[in-house]
């Protein structure tokens, strides 16, 4: 989807470009990686609205720095902070009355966010699909017969660095220790004075930030934005899986994982096995190893 | 809800009563007579008259099924029926009146006040037949046996595969071939989609049968593009399915211009959904009352303490998947040949979201609610539709009619957001209560 | 640490979860710098009583039906658990419930989770390292892997690094070998004359905890049964009977104790058939 291929054969400089392109993809694998994980991780829910997170994310980038014309910087903090606050709605709105429900109900409702999050998209942006973002440097340089883009490159970085600045944030923040406290035990968490609702809302407003880089991000990358870039969320799922769903770095070198393969089977397979082959690498760590390859084993005690 | 009508002390004081045999068959045999004798005796009269006349049938089979009901102290075979209580009885008795009248009712000319939508209602009802045998079938494997899946709608597409080589491309559209071949393709590809519940649970199994989904979708594109093309597969024109030979003397069945039994048109299509829809749930209802039933909430509960009863966890898992898929196939199977046409986009994920949202309004783990859900799913933008055209102030709003199909979309996703956090039962839930109420304030009067 | 302990009143609290009486009009007082414990076998209410105070009811489906819980004369029941903690009750957990996945010091500095005094946090951590010294060599480890004695001292410190005015253990000899058990009572017994911090002990272990506390409880399937202090419980025949695995004449009290039933009515269900 990313890099489009006619040559299938094993020349070394068709497989470097599919390496390149695996990473470029895998990079926003891992961005979307990284909203499941960082939900996941905290409070145990599986998010799977946040394909539509990204999708509101690359929208509301389109009217604030396109539309609105806002300067780069400023555009981006306003669509941060418009995402935040939606994450903030979707806590205190609906996910806080869920907490101790069961699993799949959550899962059911997140389903359902999704559903009206695409509803309402449509209704105020429309059917009609919208050039992708082009504010990012838009060209590209040669390596060994093979291009690279700079926007790949500048995806990598920030992937990277939210990765880093998750990790410091809960390795040396008060707030992150208590996020980490709630994730590993709720209940011992409200005793200690936590307050898990507070955490939980935090959780929430990280994720959408993330979906609002993710978007950003995104929105250079797609063919064109419309209502079809929220798969983007599901196509993301073997990256999250592989990588572990608890795991900040797992999710990275899950999504840059997932991304080579499935561009390796994209150029010597075809198009149509992209998504059977990711899925069932997904399927195989799953049988053997359920929590990834980095994920937590919980220490369970019957 | 049937528990609590008949607490312990009302039984020991009500005198033991039995009903004869005729007695308790006569209610369902009125129900099952009385809409054929309406349907072929009254196509000249006034719809009013037949809606009146249906009213009171409806009443006085409902008013028998609930006197004759054997009351007292039951013995174990009497305790352990599908209907055990009057008000079980009469709803049966309703039920089977009510499904047996339907396609007259829907059938006969009527222009109902206001330009309410008539005509499409029969489309709407088959549809919702075949939709509710898929969802409850999903519902015994998701809601009553815990198996948490999405590879539901892999199965609908192995439906249509199986009903594209058997019922297509070997016979030429003789669908009654291909239910069986389907639901026996889905009993067995479901017990190997169900392998990783033995090993996962919750989120892990969720992710592993959507994986089955992906691949499942490559198989169905494969299989497309191998003998059909990007047309996708015809169930229609040469491919309909016929009716069988033995039942063409019945009235009403006559051949076609060209000596042919085709099932075509709403009419014919309901008398073959229905009873095939009504079987299975019905068979499914009793599944969840056997041992192998009880087997797969005891596993859904706690698998552990299930082994430890010497509950044979892993079959018992195996066996709810392969159930559930068999009967999902078949309804592949059906809803393929009454649709027409099946092509690549059939099967996306959106239709997995359907199933999911047709399950929560209809509330979660209880198998009539896969009626409820799937009747709501298709009469809400009916209805919906008519309110925009025809219903006053609401047709003034410009926005409504701007954005028909995204508003129903958006109303789906509430509904599924309200439902889950007020009402986690759904519409079974409120239909329950319902019928709870009414059940209490009867009995408050006495029967 | 400086908080004086505060007393908590429980009045006439019932605790319902769904239909089932978990507590029904329970009373217990613990006085100021009071050493109180409550008695009671296996589903006598007891973990319920702990998450009435500390308002937890809400994670496991249960509400307060009826009644009043004051600490130091303000009513904390309708406050949520971090208000609860900061306004000085702190638990330690039946089961420890440490976070397994977390380091011993992160776990200890969580338990100071309500503070705003950042900075006499370290003091805090400092004074706990010289309460529980076995802990200093350990505090960089996960604390799911320490053993059973030193994982309870972390979650006994976990809950001192809140400062409170009132600690709540919680089966706090459940699973431990009874020297350890042993040396965590005289702990707690310390804590509560040097700092004077009141103490509330849910137990199992009842020589035990009639040996420390001042006051004690019975409680048996939702409702106190026995009450008075320490010694005089110690001296009752029941309470040898039942708790202390003594007392030869009291047998045929036994079947006589008049116990409460936790579910007075059938809920709805379908009486037995007899077979005829």
């Amino acid at each position: 989807m990313l890099l489009a291929f006619g040559n299938f054969t094993a020349d070394p400089s068709v497989n470097l470009q599919l390496l390149i392109g695996g990473l470029a993809l895998g990079a926003i694998y891992a961005v979307v990686a990284l909203g499941f994980v960082l939900v996941y991780k905290s409070t145990d829910v599986l998010n799977l609205a946040h394909g539509e997170f990204l999708m509101l994310g690359a929208y509301f980038a389109l009217t604030f720095l396109i539309s609105e014309n806002l300067n780069f910087f400023l555009g981006v903090f306003v669509l941060l902070l418009v995402m935040l606050v939606f994450g903030l709605l979707v806590h205190y709105g609906i996910m806080r009355r869920m907490v101790g429900q069961g699993f799949f109900a959550i899962v059911l409702i997140t389903l359902g966010i999704a559903t009206i999050i695409r509803a309402l998209l449509l209704i105020f942006y429309g059917p009609t699909e919208r050039a992708r973002l082009d504010l990012l440097p838009q060209g590209s340089f040669e390596v060994g017969g093979a291009t690279v883009r700079y926007v790949d490159l500048i995806i990598f970085g920030v992937v990277a660095a939210c990765v880093l600045l998750f990790f410091i944030f809960f390795k040396y923040t008060r707030l992150g220790l208590h996020m980490r406290a709630v994730a590993d035990d709720i209940e011992a968490a409200a005793a200690m004075g936590i307050d898990p609702d507070k955490v939980y809302a935090m959780t929430w407003a990280a994720a959408m930030v993330m979906a609002g880089v993710g978007g950003l991000l995104f929105g250079h990358v797609t063919g064109a934005i419309d209502r079809s870039i929220e798969a983007i969320g599901l196509r993301a799922f073997p990256a999250a899986v592989v990588g572990g769903l608890t795991s900040l770095g797992g999710s990275i070198v899950g999504g840059l994982v997932v991304g080579v393969i499935e561009q390796f089977a994209n150029g010597h397979l075809g198009t149509k096995w992209r998504e059977p082959v990711a899925f069932s690498v997904m399927f195989v760590v799953l049988l053997v190893r359920p929590t990834g390859l980095w994920g937590r084993k919980d220490l369970e005690r019957v | 809800m049937t528990a609590v009508e008949n607490p312990a002390p009302q039984q020991e004081d009500s005198p033991t009563y039995r009903p004869s045999t005729i007695q308790r068959l006569l209610p369902f045999a009125v129900a099952a007579v009385v809409p054929f004798i309406l349907g072929s005796t009254t196509e000249n009269v006034n719809f009013w008259w037949k809606a009146l006349i249906t009213v009171v049938v409806l009443a006085v089979v409902a008013r028998m099924a609930w006197v004759w009901t054997p009351r007292g102290e039951l013995t174990h075979r009497e305790d352990m029926r599908l209907w055990r209580t009057p008000s079980d009885r009469s709803w049966a008795a309703v039920t089977t009146f009510g499904l047996l009248v339907l396609p007259f009712i829907l059938a006969s000319d009527f222009t109902p006040p206001m330009d309410f939508p008539w005509a499409t209602w029969f489309a709407v009802v088959n549809l919702v037949l075949i939709f509710a045998m898929g969802a409850a079938a999903f519902n015994l494997l998701v809601g009553y046996s815990g198996q948490i899946s999405l590879a539901h709608v892999a199965f609908l597409a192995l439906g249509s595969i199986v009903g594209g080589i058997v019922g297509v491309q070997w016979s030429g559209g003789n669908m009654w071939v291909a239910l069986p071949a389907a639901a026996l393709a889905g009993a067995v590809v479901g017990a190997i989609s169900g392998l990783p519940a033995l090993r996962l649970k919750h989120l892990y199994l969720l992710l592993a049968t959507f994986g089955f989904h992906f691949v499942m979708m490559l198989v169905w594109r494969e299989y497309l593009q191998e003998y059909f093309g990007f047309v996708g597969i015809r169930f229609k024109g040469e491919n309909s399915p016929r009716i069988a030979s033995w039942l063409h003397w019945l009235p009403g069945i006559d051949p076609d211009d060209n000596g042919e039994f085709i099932i075509t048109g709403q009419f014919r299509w309901y008398w073959v959904l229905m009873p095939i829809t009504v079987l299975s749930i019905l068979f499914m209802v009793n599944v969840v009352r056997t041992r192998e039933g009880r087997a797969f909430a005891a596993v859904r509960d706690r698998d552990v303490s299930a082994s430890l009863l010497g509950i044979n966890v892993a079959r018992s898992k195996l066996l709810a998947f392969a159930l559930s898929s068999a009967v999902v196939s078949m309804s592949g199977v059906l809803a393929s040949f009454y649709i027409g046409s099946r092509g690549e986009d059939s099967f996306n994920v959106q239709t997995v979201l359907n199933y999911a949202i047709i399950i929560v309004v209809g509330g979660f783990s209880s198998i009539q609610g896969a009626i409820f859900g799937s009747a709501f799913f298709w009469f809400l933008p009916e209805w919906f539709k008519w309110a925009r055209e025809e219903l006053w102030i609401v047709r003034d709003i410009d926005f409504l009619s701007d954005y028909p199909s995204e508003i129903d979309l958006a109303i789906k996703g509430f509904l599924v957001v309200i439902i889950l956090m007020f009402k986690p039962d759904g519409l079974a839930g409120l239909w329950k209560d319902v019928k709870g109420w009414i059940g209490r304030s009867l009995a408050r009067r006495g029967p | 640490m400086s908080s004086d302990g505060l007393d908590l009143r429980i009045e006439d609290l019932t605790v319902v979860y769904g239909g089932v009486t978990a507590l029904d009009s329970v009373n217990i007082t613990v006085p100021p710098g009071g050493f109180v414990t409550v008695l009671g076998a296996n589903g006598a209410g007891k973990t319920t009583l702990v998450r009435s105070i500390t308002s937890l009811l809400y994670l496991h489906k249960g509400r307060v039906r009826r009644g009043s819980i004051t600490l130091g004369g303000e009513s904390i029941l309708a406050k949520k658990s971090p208000d609860i903690v900061k306004a000085g009750v702190a638990q330690v957990p039946e089961g420890r419930k440490l976070f397994p996945n977390l380091t011993v010091k992160e776990n200890l500095l969580c338990g100071a989770a309500s503070r705003s005094d950042v900075d006499a946090i370290d003091d805090s951590l400092e004074q706990n390292l010289e309460l529980f010294p076995q802990l200093r060599p350990l505090l960089n480890q996960t604390a799911g892997l320490l053993s059973g004695g030193e994982q309870q001292m972390v979650a006994v410190g976990r809950a001192l690094m809140s400062d409170p005015a009132l600690l709540i253990c919680d089966e706090l000899s459940l699973g431990l070998a009874p020297k350890i058990v042993h040396r965590l009572f005289e702990l707690l017994t310390e804590i509560n004359e040097r700092r004077g911090t009141s103490i509330l002990v849910i137990e199992q272990n009842a020589s035990l905890a009639l040996q420390h506390a001042a006051d004690a409880y019975v409680l048996e399937l939702g409702r106190v049964l026995i009450e008075g202090t320490a010694d005089e419980l110690r001296g009752n025949p029941m309470v040898q009977e039942l708790y202390l695995g003594g007392g030869g004449e009291a047998h045929t009290s036994y079947a006589a104790i008049e116990r409460p039933s936790r579910r007075p009515e059938a809920h709805g269900r379908r009486p037995p058939v007899s077979e005829s």
